[in-house]
């Protein structure tokens, strides 16, 4: 691949803003899994997993999942996040498999939050001046 | 077609299959066929309904009973009951979840609101294996700015400027680093990252390169263009594999786009950095010992100087910064050094990441402005301690640093104020321990590392580690001298003093922080072979035994009411407490604070065990002790302390007289705890054994108006004062001398005098502790309705019982949190109100506890007939006269001296008991009696110049071992209680005690620590 240049690098940004495919709405649903090595430690593969094997399971399309790294609050791992076109973020604590496929029966297909499950809603980032 | 009156549908869904559908749905099979139903009922297995974590599911048609949690084993129930019946399972069935609860948001949550991210800005947002997410969060931004727009002296300009510091521990300036080694001569330069991240408890760097290693790698550029280095390297131990892969993953993605290689993004500018795998050992986090190990040499420091910024990396100009250090540059140079120096503190700026670990709520990393306090961090973010336990220090710096203890908590996050404390900033790992940390046992553990880790080049770390060592160890196994702290103080000054590198000068810090703060806990370890939170195990048979103030052999009374035996574990109480009927009723039992089942379910009910057997056990019949001394004992003051002392002097041969100014003996005991806690005839009976004992009990009898207190030392050899505390502190405000205001004890002293009080309709209690509890429920019983409680802290804070503050609610008394009277308001002499005010929580006292400060403008009043100021209590010394040898203190108590504060200033009188230490419980007071009188006697065999004093040869009791085989998880034991409609109207006891069945299955719960294996 060519060098980049400056330019490259807001081309870039721009591109993937663009192309992501929940930004640009052509999935209804991202679903990131939290996976440093407190949420691998504490089972986030099986929680990937889980996710994965549903979305082949029901035939869904409209959901794109992906991992991240740690939030910050190792002790409530596994962590997930799911955010739908237009609504907050739903952050979910202490994922077992078993809770990852109500999650995405009930809330994913259903839109149904399950609220035992919850921790937060919104993100961190939502706070003013943030790298700023 | 058949046609079925109901059908089962059992899930077969992945989610309920994994939780044991199928053998659900074999039983439902195999059940109607065994209840004759299979023409009746249909059974079928249905796809996933959704609800994989309530599983396995069942539903019944035609109703749609919905059941969950279903196991095999509830078959039958639901085929008998359900299908035959026509009754639901009740317990079975599914809940609907509170659905109208908010949920909140990420920033209404402390762990996530206070804090502030700067190197963790993209944690949790981006895929860390793809480049392009973090140039979508305007990656790389930073590089292309310093390398086309500013000098190489304008960057390390801006970095100066934003007055970051050494992230990795030292806190030294990065911007003068990086100018030392832009200055240094020479072609050749590397710029080095450390992420040899070895301290017990610190995980940021793993954490910020496992999430968002680009930034890393940016901040790398940026240093490497400052200094004018064309290589580099980070050095990451391989323990860390995730994080290794995710560099790799970025430095090759990154030289894919020509962001690390030759000629970046276009300019003259050209850097690679490699990975370099460090083997794990703790030295190579010190920046020479690290170089040397990237050269292929042995990870062994170097003297300094030449420092790297001279000569580094082989013997080339090098910079090497932490991990963290270069997660914050990207935002620098983009955001400019002065935006990043408007956070922070003085000296401190930026903010700063913590791994927050041990004995918090919160575990997790958590990166907050500098100059936060550590308190905020713990407490606020880190959302307080676990299971409710206490504070007792955290371990900032590592093996390195030094402990915080709770007198500090409000210490800025400063490189300086940290110090000052004899801690170090570190790299941040902040280990949080509680009040079951032994100080010693975590010195020790430092230690130990260090001297694993000390790489042996130089001698001062290499003998030195181990010498601190052999004397911890020797502390912590009981074998501790006089001497030995000075020793590991003056080994600790010796090794800080000449150690090669920064492992050995700091090795000591753990022991000499831990000595400087908590010096009793070694004194106790030393001299009394205690280890005050039973953790060395060494020093004693079992926790709970090692934890009682009187060494109660817990494990064998409990072992014998599992074989039944009573009279035998009556006899085993009695050796070592004259009170078991009241301390089975009323002990806070520091024992079960430290029961090891504690940490399994929870801790056992000892108090309640030891009143089954005290309820329960046939009573020996007590001789009465001879006389074989001369010498005559007086005690003042017929309480628990007083009577311990006096019985114990009994036993050793001495005739003893109580004098008690009430009409009966027991003292606060007998007038202070409310009946309803403390039935009359159990106080009676254990004061009448010390009575069949021989010892004479004059009630009614006050020292300093019936007997004067000169004329009662003429009379005997040796005075014990046990006077106790019973004179209730006022709340020092305007209006304290209103009728209707009473002091707690004197309030209950009334009521248990059996006096007619009248405390009219609405009565206020101010404090938190148990007498404020007992204050209120005993106005509730006397007829008030409407008892209020006032408490200036929080909930969490009330030194009360949980489940005494739970009966008192119960019993409809109101407590008020975060709120201090500050006016008593009268009129024609007497109470009508009181002016309150709100608190709020400010900073941490010395207690670890937040302090309560008043809120202006917020006073209100609440119209009362009684106020009782249950806040504490003093002593009554009105019976001393002026100018005895007997001095009285300060604070109007009585002086006291000597080593366990059990001596007066006179020679022959002594003192115990709250007199002597203030408000305390009836078992410290059974402990200060005994030391007491086992003092008395060794003064007055010294004196005559006799051996000293040999316990008797005791009856030997034979304690049984059996143990469960296998531990199952159960909750302690209920206790039945009094019927709600009783308790407001009588003072009958509330609790009823344990039946035979329920005693002999809590005492199955008890692990036995104490059996030798």
């Amino acid at each position: 691949m060519a060098k980049l240049t400056i330019d490259d690098l807001k081309k870039i940004k721009d591109r993937v803003e663009k192309e992501d495919q929940f930004r640009a709405g052509t999935k209804r649903i991202k679903l990131t899994v939290h996976m440093g090595t407190c949420g691998i430690a504490s089972g986030a593969k099986e929680i990937l997993d889980t996710f994965m094997g549903e979305v082949s399971e029901n035939n869904v399309n409209d959901v794109l999942i992906t991992t991240s790294g740690c939030i910050g609050i190792c002790s409530r791992e596994p962590l997930a996040t799911i955010e739908e076109q237009g609504k907050e973020p739903i952050v979910y604590e202490y994922l077992n498999p078993n809770k990852a496929r109500q999650i995405f029966k009930r809330h994913v297909m259903n839109g149904e939050v399950q609220m035992d499950f919850v921790m937060a809603r919104g993100t961190e980032h939502d706070k003013k001046g943030v790298g700023k | 077609m058949k046609v079925f009156r109901a059908h089962i549908l059992t899930c077969g869904g992945t989610g309920c299959n994994a939780s044991g559908s199928e053998a659900v749905h074999r039983a439902v099979v195999q059940e109607l066929i065994t209840k004759n139903l299979t023409d009746e009922v249909s059974v079928v297995e249905t796809g996933c309904n959704g609800f994989c974590a309530a599983g396995p599911i069942m539903v019944i048609y035609p109703e749609g009973t919905f059941y969950q949690y279903v196991k095999a084993e509830d078959v039958p129930e639901i085929i008998e009951e359900h299908i035959i019946k026509g009754r639901p399972v009740k317990r079975l069935m599914y809940k609907e979840p509170t659905s109208d609860q908010p949920i909140p948001h990420m920033l209404d949550i402390p762990f996530f609101g206070k804090q502030k991210l700067v190197a963790l800005k993209n944690r949790g947002l981006i895929d860390a294996e793809k480049i392009d997410e973090y140039i979508a969060r305007e990656g790389y931004m930073a590089a292309a700015k310093a390398l086309t727009q500013m000098s190489q002296d304008e960057v390390i300009e801006e970095v100066k400027k934003s007055g970051l510091r050494g992230r990795g521990g030292g806190g030294f300036p990065t911007g003068m680093k990086w100018s030392f080694a832009r200055k240094s001569a020479g072609d050749v330069k590397y710029i080095l990252c450390n992420a040899d991240e070895g301290d017990p408890g610190a995980f940021m760097d793993r954490s910020i390169l496992e999430a968002d290693p680009h930034a890393v790698l940016e901040g790398m550029i940026i240093g490497g263009y400052s200094i004018g280095a064309n290589e580099g390297y980070i050095y990451c131990r391989a323990e860390y594999p995730l994080a290794i892969k995710r560099l790799n993953i970025a430095i090759e993605q990154a030289r894919e786009y020509g962001l690390l290689g030759k000629n970046i993004l276009g300019t003259d500018y050209s850097l690679d950095i490699h990975v370099y795998q460090g083997a794990g050992a703790f030295v190579c986090g010190e920046e020479t010992a690290l170089m040397n190990s990237i050269e292929g040499k042995r990870g062994m420091p170097r003297p300094r100087p030449p420092f790297p910024a001279s000569k580094g990396l082989w013997q080339k100009p090098s910079v090497l910064n932490n991990v963290e250090t270069y997660a914050n540059i990207s935002q620098i140079i983009l955001n400019g050094g002065e935006w990043y120096a408007s956070m922070g503190t003085e000296r401190s700026k930026g903010t700063k990441v913590f791994a927050l670990t041990g004995a918090v709520n919160n575990v997790g990393l958590v990166e907050v402005p500098m100059g936060t306090s550590i308190g905020d961090i713990i407490f606020d973010i880190g959302g307080g301690i676990r299971n409710g336990k206490q504070y007792k220090a955290a371990q900032l710096g590592g093996p390195s640093g030094g402990c915080i203890p709770a007198e500090a908590l409000n210490t800025p996050t400063d490189y300086e104020e940290i110090i000052k404390l004899g801690a170090i900033m570190g790299s941040g790992g902040l280990i949080v321990m509680d009040e079951d940390t032994c100080m010693v046992d975590t010195a020790k553990f430092f230690m130990e590392f260090c001297q694993e880790e000390s790489c042996g080049k130089c001698t001062p770390c290499r003998e030195g580690t181990k010498r601190m060592l052999e004397i911890l160890k020797r502390i912590c196994h009981g074998e501790g001298r006089d001497g030995d702290i000075e020793l590991l103080e003056d080994l600790a000054g010796i090794i800080k003093d000449s150690a090669l590198c920064g492992l050995g000068q700091t090795a000591p810090n753990p022991v000499l922080s831990t000595i400087r703060y908590f010096r009793h806990e070694y004194e106790a370890h030393i001299y009394d072979k205690k280890c005050p939170a039973a953790v060395c195990s060494k020093l004693f048979k079992s926790p709970c035994q090692h934890a009682c103030p009187i060494e109660m052999d817990i494990p064998a009374y409990i072992a014998l009411i599992r074989a039944n035996r009573l009279a035998d574990a009556f006899k085993i109480m009695k050796k070592t407490n004259p009170f078991p009927g009241v301390c089975g009723r009323v002990c806070p039992q520091f024992c079960a604070n430290k029961c090891r089942r504690g940490q399994l379910d929870e801790p056992m009910a000892i108090a309640w065990l030891k009143r089954y057997i005290s309820d329960n056990a046939k009573r020996p019949k007590i001789d009465q002790a001879p006389v074989t001394r001369k010498e005559k004992v007086a005690v003042i003051g017929g309480g628990p302390a007083g009577l311990t002392a006096a019985q114990d002097l009994c036993m050793r041969g001495y005739k003893v007289t109580v004098f008690e100014e009430l009409p009966y003996a027991g003292g606060m005991m007998r007038y202070a705890i409310p009946e309803y806690r403390m039935p009359r005839d159990i106080v009676e009976q254990e004061v009448s054994d010390i009575r069949a004992l021989g010892v004479e009990i004059k009630t009614g009898t006050r020292i300093g108006k019936d007997i004067s207190f000169d004329a009662l030392r003429k009379d005997y050899d040796v005075i014990v004062i046990a006077v106790g505390a019973h004179k209730s502190w006022k709340l020092d405000i305007e209006g304290e001398d209103l009728a209707g205001v009473w002091g707690a004890v004197e309030f209950l002293r009334e009521v248990n005098l059996g006096k007619k009080v009248n405390v009219g309709s609405k009565v206020a209690i101010v404090g938190g502790g148990n007498s404020a509890i007992d204050a209120a429920r005993t106005a509730v019983r006397l007829g008030a309705k409407d008892v209020t409680i006032l408490y200036r802290r929080e909930r969490k804070d009330m030194p009360a019982w949980e489940n005494e503050i739970q009966a008192a609610e119960h019993e409809g008394v109101k407590i008020e949190y975060l709120v201090a009277p500050t006016k008593l308001i009268g009129k024609n002499g007497k109470l009508v109100g009181v002016e309150c005010q709100r608190m709020r929580l400010g900073e941490f006292d010395r207690s670890g506890r937040r302090k309560p400060v008043s809120i202006p403008g917020s006073e209100f009043t609440l119209a009362i007939d009684t106020i009782v100021p249950a806040i504490s209590q003093n002593t009554d010394a009105s019976f001393i006269p002026a100018g005895s040898d007997v001095t009285i203190d300060k604070w109007g108590g009585i002086k006291t001296t000597g080593k366990a504060k059990n001596k007066t200033t006179a020679d022959n009188v002594f003192i115990a008991g709250d007199a002597a230490s203030g408000p305390a419980t009836v078992v410290e007071a059974i402990a200060m009696g005994h030391k007491t009188a086992a003092d008395v006697d060794d003064f007055i065999r010294a004196r005559n110049n006799e051996p000293a004093y040999r316990v008797p040869p005791e009856e030997e009791i034979e304690i049984p071992f059996e143990v469960d085989e296998e531990v199952i998880e159960t909750p302690k034991g209920k206790m039945p209680e009094l019927k709600k409609s009783e308790r407001r109207i009588t003072f009958k006891e509330v609790e009823l005690g344990y039946s035979k069945k329920t005693a002999y299955k809590e005492a199955c719960r008890c692990l036995r620590c104490d059996a030798e294996l």
